[in-house]
């Protein structure tokens, strides 16, 4: 267990290159111990380059990484007492359970008794101790992952454990009770579990810290309220949440507030130091409600479509040339015509190229 | 049509079955004949076509003293080559494809692919232009004649073999594999030797397969570099015919040589059939 230092990392795997494309733009962050945190973002936006840095497998192309404030970034991989656990199971396929389980211990010089403690432990959270003897090839899909996952968290002393979306291969019940338990191992062992994903729910329900990355940059770090209330860029807004953020291309009409097809929309936002007219103004579904008695923020929108999903209806409008979306509750009964929403603006952000003000 | 193609199916397989099992049947019926036999004409049944005997098979031990051939020696010399050259070659092939599958090595324009064709290159060329110069260098280092000699040759020839079918097997075996072991505390030699090797069992018994067919079958090395001192089976077996042929120990020797390779291939065939190998050789 350790607090990780990553300051201004950045990496390019084609360093030779004059004009080198980045995998990772220079960053800095701190991983406190014993947290839990979620890396978040499409497919190539850099989540797995990050954690290959951390745990050695790649040599940063510049920055330091500190384990407790120790420089490790020349240390080796298996110097460096770190747990990562990738997308597909990676397992001994000559040993049997036990001894892929106890593995990691073996070859730290455990002692045998240890390490039965260890192996049984683990086995005992993941459901593997009616195999422990069997050839671990032998094993299904979803159980060899369990035991890359098991490997992962037999050494209690790790700085970190790793984990490259673990549970791809993993069927949706027993990904739910794994989510539950690597959060109780986390709470008990205080093990700083480092979680990376291309799902925001897993992220959201796994993590109390996210990074949200793009095109290698890391574009927001915040708790999973502030990611969905907050989100510091549109491709935040647009990335966290289900449906995503509704955004309005817009104009600034006074210090406070815009305007959208000429309707006026107050905000909390500071908008007297506006540099440019690239202004976009957006709210979450959740909190777009059918204005009842309300007198400002108001839009007039023909709806297009009502679905319901469930637990929420999704209101699918017409504001002008823009698309609204709101979520309401299964009771609410929508009016066909004459049908007005609210926008409160405490929850509306306003964006300047693309980012929050 | 179905008919058709199970007559035809089958009418193949008879066919082939006769052409491979034939030669086969034909030198175990000589290697039990004398000579009146051999020249009576073409006879497969014993003891009604020809009455056999064991002289054939009894020569093979006799020493050349007694009016033997005496090929214990030559045998035992073309096992021992045959199994140190093998062995060495997998071992140098093993360590070479490992490298050649994990680390990017570049030397100007000369890349991984050009350096493991470079090691294929070694079996495209004929034998004979090779000949020349392992005889000089042999000679030069007194290596001619002697088995040491012949098993330098037969790694130069057998590892090749090894680094190619190394590498592939090795290309296949994921490198999250080598990653984890190192997370798991390994240094790289650690994770080679514990985790790398016992997961490519299956491509080193292949490889170890062809290594020692191609080992022991060669004729045309042993015969260039050997003369008096040292003999491999492949040339005694050759040197049996003389100016008359001695049909009934040469097909006795021939069916004494061939027996390592059946052993072989019988394992490998086990091996293979458990679905072992499935990945080896894909």
């Amino acid at each position: 267990m350790a607090k990780i230092d990553l300051s201004k990392i950045s990496h390019t795997y084609n360093s030779n290159d004059p004009n080198p494309v980045y995998a990772l733009n220079p960053f800095s962050m701190t991983w406190e111990n014993g947290n839990r945190y979620a890396i978040l973002g499409p497919s190539g936006c850099g989540k797995t380059t990050m954690l290959n840095i951390v745990s050695g497998l790649v040599r940063p192309s510049a920055g330091r990484i500190l384990f407790d404030d120790k420089d490790v970034t020349d240390l080796r991989t298996e110097d460096r007492n770190i747990a990562q656990v990738f997308q597909f199971p990676v397992i001994y396929n000559t040993m049997t359970v036990y001894e892929n389980l106890a593995f990691p211990l073996k070859c730290r010089g455990f002692s045998k008794s240890k390490t039965d403690e260890r192996v049984n432990s683990v086995a005992e959270t993941l459901n593997l101790k009616s195999f422990l003897n069997s050839p671990a090839r032998k094993l299904t899909a979803d159980q060899k992952q369990l035991i890359s996952l098991g490997r992962g968290l037999v050494r209690e002393d790790v700085a970190a454990v790793l984990m490259d979306e673990p549970l791809t291969v993993i069927d949706p019940d027993l990904k739910f009770r794994l989510r539950r338990n690597l959060k109780e191992i986390n709470e008990q062992y205080k093990t700083t579990l480092v979680y990376v994903t291309h799902d925001q729910n897993e992220a959201m329900t796994f993590a109390d810290n996210i990074i949200v990355m793009s095109e290698g940059e890391v574009v927001q770090t915040g708790s999973p309220k502030e990611l969905f209330e907050r989100p510091n860029t549109t491709f935040v807004g647009y990335f966290i949440g289900s449906p995503a953020m509704n955004l309005f291309e817009s104009e600034a009409s006074s210090n406070d507030s815009v305007k959208i097809n000429n309707i006026l929309i107050k905000t909390h936002t500071n908008l007297s130091n506006l540099k440019t007219k690239n202004i976009k103004l957006g709210i979450r579904s959740e909190f777009i409600k059918i204005a009842q008695n309300q007198n400002e923020n108001l839009v007039d929108v023909n709806v297009e479509k009502v679905e319901d999903l469930g637990n929420y209806k999704l209101i699918t409008a017409k504001m002008g040339n823009f698309m609204i979306k709101s979520k309401v509750s299964r009771e609410t009964e929508i009016p066909t015509k004459d049908v007005k929403l609210h926008l409160p603006a405490d929850k509306c952000c306003v964006y300047e190229n693309n980012r929050l003000i | 049509m179905n008919k058709l193609y199970i007559f035809l199916k089958y009418f193949f397989i008879i066919v082939w079955t006769v052409f491979v099992v034939a030669p086969f049947l034909w030198a175990l019926t000589t290697s039990f004949k004398d000579f009146q036999s051999v020249n009576a004409g073409v006879t497969y049944i014993p003891w009604i076509d020809f009455e056999p005997n064991l002289e054939g098979w009894k020569v093979l031990i006799k020493s050349p003293a007694k009016g033997g051939v005496d090929i214990v020696e030559p045998y035992f010399n073309s096992l021992f080559v045959t199994c140190a050259a093998s062995l060495i070659s997998i071992i140098l092939g093993t360590l070479s494809a490992y490298a050649l599958s994990r680390y990017t090595f570049k030397a100007g324009f000369v890349k991984n692919n050009d350096i493991t064709f470079f090691f294929i290159s070694q079996r495209i060329m004929p034998p004979i232009v090779l000949s020349i110069p392992f005889f000089l260098f042999l000679s030069s280092i007194n290596l001619l004649d002697s088995l040491t000699g012949l098993i330098v040759v037969y790694i130069v020839l057998l590892m090749p073999i090894a680094v190619w079918i190394m590498v592939d097997f090795f290309n296949k075996v994921p490198r999250e594999i080598d990653e984890t072991a190192l997370i798991d505390g390994c240094n790289p030699y650690q994770a080679f030797l514990k985790v790398v090797l016992p997961n490519s069992i299956p491509g080193l018994i292949v490889a170890g397969m062809f290594c020692i067919i191609f080992g022991w079958i060669d004729f045309f090395f042993a015969f260039i570099l050997t003369f008096t001192e040292v003999q491999l089976l492949p040339v005694k077996i050759v040197a049996l015919n003389s100016s008359v042929t001695p049909w009934w120990s040469l097909s006795a020797s021939a069916l004494v040589s061939v027996a390592p390779l059946i052993i072989v291939a019988f394992i490998v065939e086990r091996y293979l059939s458990k679905g072992n190998l499935s990945g080896a050789i894909k």
